[in-house]
């Protein structure tokens, strides 16, 4: 009984964001979201191959980081955000793995949930000629594609250094492994790519 | 040391990560409309948190375990060293005191806490006869 009470009375009187400490942060953090959310929403799409799903992952990645981390410096945000939403993507991959073999199990086969077009969902032109658009987004396509072919952690490497421009030691905080890794994982993902999609790509 | 092919291959490898790179920015400008405006609600939801009081509650029980145990470990020396019967120089009391601190750390040491009162007394009451069977002077 005391210790419950104990308990609320601490909470209530320390705590820490009141006022304009929680305004600033707030402002810090919302800056930061805003800044990071498209890229993280594409990240994410190109990894499970669904804008939807996507969007969940990125919104539980914004809600643990301000949960667990807000109190961090924002230089540290970067890569705890990308390895929040990362184990996200790789929960969702162990969860779709289960989810598929039940419906082999059960006899379904992947159904019109996965009639996935990029095409269709490409969002609209803005400031080039339609050639140029065109020939960007079947570049883009043809990128998407290759990097999907990656094996997981060559995926993440490549996609936090090239796409989000993580340096190697953010990589490697927001991968949770080392930057030698990180360096052998990005050289490979970037030497396959390579010769995936061929001279005349470059 | 890197030869001239090697580098030659680096300088493609840079070019190739700073297309890909420009693809994908341009990419992720692009997004519509739709795209973005769930993006904006899903930030305020997340920013919400700040306000809805989780965020203290994580901090507070992040450091309950490690606070528990500073407080268990006070209570233990005032109690131990408020104690006039007890005097810790002697080896006896030391190390009497060395076990009711250990005891006090255990993982059930708030229950403890609770009943301190009634383990103190049983600790006096026994200490007491053994004055009387031993005619030992503790003080």
């Amino acid at each position: 009984m005391s210790a419950d009470a104990g308990v609320i009375a601490v909470s209530s009187t320390c705590t820490p964001y009141t006022g304009a400490g929680t305004l600033q942060r707030e402002q810090e953090l919302s800056r930061f979201l805003a800044e990071v959310e498209k890229r993280a929403l594409r990240i994410a799409e190109i990894s499970i191959r669904d804008r939807d799903e996507a969007h969940d992952l990125v919104q539980n990645a914004m809600i643990k980081l301000v949960r667990k981390y807000s109190d961090r410096g924002e230089d540290e945000w970067t890569p705890l955000f990308y390895r929040i939403l990362q184990n996200g993507v790789r929960d969702w991959h162990r969860r779709q793995a289960v989810r598929n073999r039940v419906m082999v199990w059960t006899g379904r086969a992947k159904d019109e949930d996965g009639n996935y077009d990029p095409v269709a969902s490409a969002p609209d032109p803005g400031g080039r000629t339609p050639d140029e658009h065109l020939q960007n987004r079947e570049a883009m396509q043809a990128l998407e594609k290759a990097v999907r072919e990656l094996p997981a952690r060559q995926r993440e490497a490549f996609m936090l250094r090239t796409f989000e421009g993580l340096d190697v030691r953010g990589t490697a905080t927001a991968m949770g492994c080392s930057e030698g890794s990180v360096k052998t994982h990005y050289s490979r993902a970037v030497h396959s790519l390579r010769e995936t999609l061929g001279e005349h790509w470059q | 040391m890197s030869n001239p092919k090697d580098r030659k291959d680096e300088a493609k490898d840079d070019l190739f990560a700073q297309k890909a790179g420009a693809l994908f920015r341009e990419s992720a400008d692009r997004l519509d409309g739709q795209a973005q405006s769930r993006l904006n609600r899903s930030r305020q939801a997340a920013l919400a948190e700040l306000d809805s009081g989780t965020v203290t509650l994580n901090r507070w029980t992040q450091w309950a375990p490690a606070a528990g145990a500073a407080a268990v470990a006070v209570v233990a020396v005032v109690l131990l060293t408020g104690n006039p019967e007890i005097d810790p120089t002697v080896n006896p009391g030391t190390e009497q005191l060395a076990g009711d601190f250990e005891l006090l750390m255990a993982a059930d040491s708030f229950d403890m806490l609770q009943e301190l009162e009634f383990y103190s007394w049983i600790d006096i009451d026994a200490e007491l006869e053994g004055e009387s069977a031993t005619g030992a002077d503790v003080g």
